[in-house]
This record gives C-alpha cells, structure tokens and sequence, in this order.
C-alpha cells in the first residue's frame, strides 16, 4: 500500500512515541505496573492520534488499566467510574463553561462584529495599517466575549480579508493579522481553556482569569506593534487608506449644520442651535447631537463626583472597621465598601469613549489602573487619612492645589488627570466626522464594553464567583441580543443547541479523563514520571523550559482539550518539587496552546481563514502571515517568564 | 436499515435538545438566585445545588446528540487524511475495543450507583435538601442512550466498509455555518466574485 504524503506527519508522529514507549520498556530489568502506566500513556496518545473520539479512548483505555491495577477486581473499577463520572457531573468549576459558551454564542450572533470592525477601522483611520490593526482591536474585544476560535476567524475572514486586500494589504500580514486576532479568544479571559486547566489542576479560575488578562493584552499590544511597525518599514504592504475609504458619510440633517460653519462638532451645534442660519434643520436633531456630544463629559464628572466621594468618605467607616475586625472588611462594610468596589468597571466603562474617540489605541489601556488599584488602594488609603470628609468633596475641582493636601489618594489623583485630559482631548478635536464615529462606537463598541467589563470586574473584584457571572454575562448576552433585534426563536435555538454540543464535548473528555488519571495514578505511572524528572536534576529554567517544549510539540498532532486533561495531572504534581506557581504555569500553558493554533500544518485557524478567503489566496501565503505572529507569542511566553509580574501582578495584588 | 439509524440519531438528538435547554433555565436560575441575594437579600441554599445538577444535565444528555452528529473532539493529524473505508475500519476496532466495554460500564455501574442512592432516598447536604437519586440516575440513562447512538455509529462503520463511503446523516447547527455568517455580516457572493476581478485588474496593470 502507497502511503499518502499526507500522512507521514501523522504516522512519524505515531512511530515516535511507539518507538519511545518500547525503548523505554525494554530498557528496565523489571517491568512494573508503573511502566504499565507509561505504555498505557503513550498507546492513549497513539490511540487519539488515529482520530477516534478522545473521550471514549480515555474512558475505555481508562477503564481496562484501572481492571489491570486492580488485579482485576472488577466491582472496584465500576465504582471507580461511576465515581469519576459523578465528579465531573458534580463540578462546580465546570459549570461555568456551557454558561461562558452560551454567553459566547448570544455575543456573536448578535451580529456585533460587524459594526464594531466598521466603526473601529474608521475610528483608527490615522494609525499606520490601520485596518490590521483595526482587526485585531476587533478580535481582542470579541475575544473577552467569546472564545470560538473558528467562528470569529470566519467572521473576520468575511468582513476584514476583502477589506484588507482592496486596499493593497500583502496577502501573508492580511490573513496573519485576521488568524492571530482570531485565536486571542484562547487566551483573554473569559476563556474556556482556563477553566478547563483551573478544573484539572486545581487552580482558582478567579486566579486565572486575573493572571492571564496582562498577558493577553500584552500579546494584542505585542501584535498591534508588529503590524505598525510593518506597516512604517514596509508601507508597500500595508498603504495607508486613501481618503474615501476614510471619509464618513455624515447623516443629511448634520451634514447642513455643517456647510458654512465650523467643523468642531461642540461650537457647532452650540451655534446652530441659537444661529438663524439652520431653521430647515429641526431642533430635536441638534440638541440630540448635542446630548451624545455632552455625555462623555457628563459621565466622566459624574465618574468623578462618585468616586471622589468614595474615596473620601470611606475613611470615617473604614477606620472604624479595621479597628473592629482587622482586615475583614469588605464583608461587613457594605454601604462604604461595595460603593468603592463597584465604581471602578462602571467608571471604566465610562471613560473609556472618551480615550476611544480621541484616537488613542482603546482597548489595551481601559482596566489598567482604576479596578486594578482601587480595591487595595482604598483600604491603606483609608487608614491614613482622617480628613473630614465634607470638606473634601468641595475640593474636587482644584486639581493641583488638593494634591499636596493629600485629601484624596495620588492614584486618584493621576486617574483623575489622565482621563481629564483624555476628555480635553476628545472635546478639542471632535470635529461632525468624528462624531459619527463616536455614535458608531456608542451603539458597538461601548454596550459589550460594559457587559464584559461587568463581567470579569465582577469575577476579578471578587463579587460574584465565575459561575454567577458567567450567567449574568449570559444573561446580558441576551440582553444585547434583544437590543440589537437579533434574537429570534431560531438564533436562540442554535446558540442553545451548539451550547449543549460545544459542553458535552469538554465535559465528556472530562469524565473520560478523570477515569484515565485514576488508573495512570493507580498503577504509579506518576511516581515513575516523578522518580525519572527527578533523577534528571534539572534547575527550575530547564524544568521550564522542557515542559513548554513537551507541551507545545504535543500542541501538534493533539487538540489544548487533549493536552491539558491528560498531561497537566502528570505535570502539575511535579510544578511543587521546582517550586513553580501553578497559576504561573497555567499562564504559560495557555500563552503555549494558542501558538498551536497558528502552527502549520495543522493550525485550524489558517483552515477556517481558507474556507472564505478569495480564491487566490493561497494555504501557504496564509500559513506564511502567521509565522511572524507565532514568533510574537513566542516571544510573549519568553517575556512572560522573564517578568512573571506581568501574569503574577494581578491576582497578587487582589487575593493576597 | 437507514431509516433505523436515523430514528435512533432523531431520538438521541430529541433528548440532547430537549435537556440542551436548561442552559437557559440556568442562566435565569442563577441570574436571578444573583439578583435575589445581593439585591433582595435574601439567598436560597439550594440553588447551588439545582445549578448542579442543571448543568449535570445538560452535559450528560448531550453526550449522544453530539455522537450522532460526529461533534466529539477528534484527534486530526491523520483521521481526516484517511479514505472513508479506512476511517470505518479504524472507527469500528476503536468503537469495540474502548467505546463499548467503557460506555457499558459506565451503564451498568450507574445504575447500580442510581439505584443504592434510591434506597437510601439520598438528599443533598444541605439545610434544603433536594433529592439527589435522580440526578444520578441521569448516569445510566445518559450511558444507556449512548450506547444506543454508539451501536447505530458500529452499523454506520460497517456500511461504511462494504460501500466505501459514509451513510448520510441529518445535518445540524454547525459552529461555523459559512453560509449563514456570510449573510448574517452582509457577504455577497457577487461581492467576492468583485473583489477578486478588481485585484485581477490591479494585478495586470502593475
């Protein structure tokens, strides 16, 4: 029989680990039941490999060691199955995922993407390759809705390629920036990957969502510099937008407002609105203009007022409390403390327009320092200052002279400077395009701001546990799909049918693997592995570094579902003898399966990018425009462990 | 013959669906258990436990709608390369050698495990207790229709050796449906056909 060179990758793949299994069984004098485990290991990596449905090899595979351990007692091993099953269906940290996944699917059936791309590549108009750029802001943000990979690479292969490409994008960046945007979903929180590994590995999901949002952003921020900087060597392959795919095509009635007057939408309306010269233009249509225009600005002194007088005013219950309790105190002060808590994702939400309407990148700056800063920063702050409290909410608009009455923390106080600048900003240069802009922004990017901001500021802050929030995102999901007329009974239909097929698959390679992990314990395998890792006297880098390479080399031929509930019970008992953070490994597991998803031959986004792509496009130009971003990630994980802060800053700072 | 398996798939699929909705039951259950503690002040003990095994449900039910049509992960680097007579015969060993000795087990020992916690009338540790024998009973009956689905994919495999290709199943919601995300974001065919004689055209001007 002629083999297909299709297969040799498989099959090579296949003969490796057989030839390593049996090198090693044959190499020891005495072949115990933890050898057993080992070629029960490495026959379920050949066995999955062949493309039979994971689960059932892990669970029959599973099954038949587990009889073998027991000396072939077999009431044992159906007790030990039917135990491993009810863990899974017991769980209560996988109850997030058909939630988060539900969640996931509301979002991108509520068709946001569309106007989101369209509103953030006008917005970004300026910024060198700006339409990459625009896709992957795009991504990013859909990727803190909804994890599925293949539905937003479709979806941005639809909407960004053809856009790209008609406006001279090379082939390899267009279809690289589209794949790379579209695999950020594995990482950014809410990801399912994460709770999958929290799940097996016994880590809070709350932890990891917090670890890994730095990281994830700083992935973005990495890629967005790629692209720019492509973009300023190279201008040839991605050219600047000419002037009609920039211009903005204003609604009629504004479009008379501004012939013959100024073009700052602020002055603007101010003067039509007691000027003679717009008597066709109706007067609901100016002050509606102007409602949007003043709202920013509304809501960032309201942001102000609100949070000013939190911060100040906590301090006369806050002393009281720490002296009564200690450091409990977000229990039992619930009127100052949830009012200091919850302010930071809404004031967030808030800002956020105005750094977005004046052309600053958006998404990577938002929670950075309010939410991350306020909780723990309030309590310290608390304690030091005895200032009365009336006194200082007056003081709110004397900016600099309050700064050395230290009434108000200095955290506070640069928030307050950079988003007042931010919003000095937006007022100088909102000019009538620019406010159509902002009004496309408002209706796309802002409502799943607030929705994915309330809910992983709600995981983060610890004010509802993953679960909870997940169904409140859900529920928002719902919320937003209403709003935007999308929900009808057969998109609810198919977001709950694909919700029940996306759960059944990972929960069911959970029982599978659960009765898997049980018999590779059962026979030792794991003392084996241990004595062997040991024996090796590795420091705690080549440990690193060894397991990264293991896992990204398994990220080939095996899906992250496989890799993390088979490999992560081996390696997680391991992490304590190298005095590896868990968490930390997560991290770096996480950031290690997303370059599997751009990794040829088998990167499944290059295939769902191929699927819609035009037919010149080529599997090879698209595999060659995500080798520079599998490099970025590379590299991601390389400063991920030079610097754990970046992951590690986060979560410490919240659950110390 | 066919018409077998596509009632055995129809029926699977009936219940996956039927339980696939307590996805949204969850979300309003929790959304408003939310809502009632920190609003309302005013927590119920047992919605912890309802949420549960809501979600035990959901998943477990799923199981063979998800086998009856093909959505269990599936290691790809070689499967998808294969003729569909090889698929079938790598299929069909696989299925008799680890699907069902596994799924049979799981069977028989859920409803022992279902039946012990019926004796007993178990209930949930909790001040309000829910029974919980027939949340486990949801061990058997989700094995047993798996069973079901996985004996109908066995014939499928063995049809599928004697003709060489795979017998038709009843399509489904896919994940990505091109079709229906092209219309959803506006994506004509024509406006590709477009596109692509404009780059053609820019292409032979250079």
């Amino acid at each position: 029989m002629k083999i297909r060179k299709e297969l040799w990758f498989g099959l090579s793949f296949m003969a490796l680990v057989i030839i390593g299994a049996a090198t090693l069984l044959l190499s020891v004098e005495k072949i115990t039941n933890g050898h057993l485990g080992l070629l029960m290991l490495s026959l379920v990596v050949t066995a999955i490999m062949l493309g039979f449905p994971t689960a059932f090899t892990l669970m029959g595979m599973g099954m038949i060691f587990t009889w073998l351990a027991y000396n072939r007692d077999t009431t044992k091993t159906l007790d030990l199955m039917v135990q491993a099953a009810f863990k899974t269906m017991a769980s209560d940290v996988l109850i997030a995922i058909p939630l988060f996944v539900f969640m996931g699917y509301l979002v991108e059936r509520a068709n946001l993407i569309e106007k989101l791309f369209k509103s953030l590549h006008l917005a970004m108009a300026r910024i060198p390759g700006s339409l990459a750029v625009a896709t992957l802001v795009t991504c990013a943000i859909f990727a803190t809705a909804t994890g599925i990979v293949g539905a937003v690479v479709t979806l941005m292969g639809l909407l960004a390629l053809p856009a790209m490409l008609r406006a001279g994008y090379s082939v390899p960046l267009a279809a690289g920036a589209i794949t790379a945007g579209g695999c950020l979903g594995i990482l950014i929180p809410p990801s399912v990957l994460l709770i999958v590994y929290g799940a097996t590995a016994g880590v809070s999901v709350v932890q990891l969502y917090a670890g890994a949002f730095f990281p994830g952003l700083m992935l973005t921020g990495l890629y967005i510099l790629y692209v720019i900087l492509v973009a300023k060597i190279k201008p040839q392959w991605a050219p600047p937008l000419s002037a009609a795919d920039r211009a903005v095509t204003l609604p009629p009635l504004t479009q008379q407002l501004t012939t013959g007057t100024d073009k700052y939408a602020l002055t603007g309306l101010f003067s039509a609105l007691k000027g003679k010269r717009n008597a066709d233009v109706p007067l609901g249509h100016i002050l509606r203009q102007l409602a949007i225009v003043v709202l920013p600005g509304l809501l960032f002194l309201l942001a102000v007022a609100t949070s000013y007088q939190a911060v100040t005013t906590v301090n006369a219950e806050a002393v009281y409390d720490i002296q009564q309790i200690g450091s409990s105190s977000s229990s039992s002060a619930p009127s100052a403390d949830t009012g200091g808590l919850q302010e930071p994702p809404q004031e967030d939400g808030l800002k956020e327009p105005v750094a977005e309407g004046g052309l600053q990148e958006p998404p990577s700056g938002d929670v950075k320092e309010p939410p991350g800063a306020e909780a723990p920063a309030a309590a310290p702050a608390a304690a030091s200052v005895a200032e009365p409290p009336a006194a200082a909410a007056a003081s709110a608009d004397k900016a600099p002279a309050a700064a050395s009455t230290r009434d108000a923390p200095t955290w506070w106080w640069v928030c307050f400077a950079i988003f007042g600048a931010l919003v000095a900003l937006f007022y100088l240069f909102l000019s009538f395009a620019r406010l159509e802009i902002f009004k496309m922004l408002l209706t796309s990017f802002f409502p799943l701001m607030v929705l994915i901001i309330s809910v992983l500021g709600s995981i983060v802050m610890g004010l509802a546990t993953p679960t909870e929030a997940a169904a409140m995102g859900a529920l928002g999901g719902f919320i937003l799909a209403i709003a935007y007329k999308r929900l009808t009974l057969s998109v609810l239909q198919e977001s709950v049918f694909l919700t029940a097929k996306t759960s059944a698959m990972v929960c069911w390679l959970f029982v599978g693997s659960a009765i898997f992990s049980a018999a590779f314990a059962l026979l030792g395998g794991q003392e084996l592995v241990e004595t062997w890792v040991l024996s090796m006297n590795l420091s705690k880098t080549q440990f690193l570094v060894m397991s990264q390479a293991i896992i990204f080399v398994l990220g080939w031929p095996l899906e992250w579902t496989e890799i993390i509930v088979i490999f992560m019970p081996i390696f997680i008992p391991l992490l304590d003898n190298f005095g590896v953070d868990p968490l930390f490994f997560g991290l770096l597991v996480a950031l290690n399966l997303q370059t599997a998803f751009l990794s040829p031959p088998v990167a499944m986004a290059a295939f769902y990018l191929k699927g819609v792509a035009p037919k010149h496009v080529t599997l090879n130009q698209i595999f060659l425009g995500m080798l520079p971003f599998m490099g970025i990630q590379i590299l991601a994980i390389v400063l991920l462990y030079q610097f754990p802060a970046i992951g590690l800053w986060l979560p410490q700072l919240l659950y110390k | 013959m066919q018409s077998f398996l596509l009632a055995v798939d129809r029926f699977s699929t009936w219940i996956g669906k039927a339980c696939a909705w307590s996805v949204v039951l969850l979300t309003v259950l929790i959304s408003w258990e939310v809502f009632s503690r920190y609003v309302l002040n005013r927590p119920h003990a047992w919605v912890l436990d309802a949420q549960i095994m809501l979600y035990g449900l959901l998943f477990m039910m799923a199981g063979a709608y998800t086998l009856s049509k093909n959505g269990h992960v599936r290691g790809d680097v070689l499967y998808g390369f294969l003729r569909p007579r090889t698929q079938a015969i790598v299929d069909l060993t696989l299925y008799i050698i680890f699907f069902l000795p596994g799924v049979i087990a799981l069977t028989w020992a859920g409803w022992t495990y279902a039946n012990e916690s019926l004796a007993i009338r178990e209930q949930t540790f909790n001040a309000d207790p829910l029974p919980v024998y027939p949340f486990k009973f949801v061990i058997p009956v989700s094995g047993f229709v798996l069973l079901l689905q996985g004996i109908v994919e066995i014939i499928r495999c063995i049809q599928c050796i004697q003709t060489g290709a795979w017998p038709v199943r009843e399509g489904d919601v896919e994940e990505v449906d091109v079709e229906k995300l092209k219309e959803m974001v506006h994506v004509k065919d024509e406006d590709m056909a477009a596109l692509e004689r404009d780059l053609a055209l820019k292409e032979s001007h250079k």
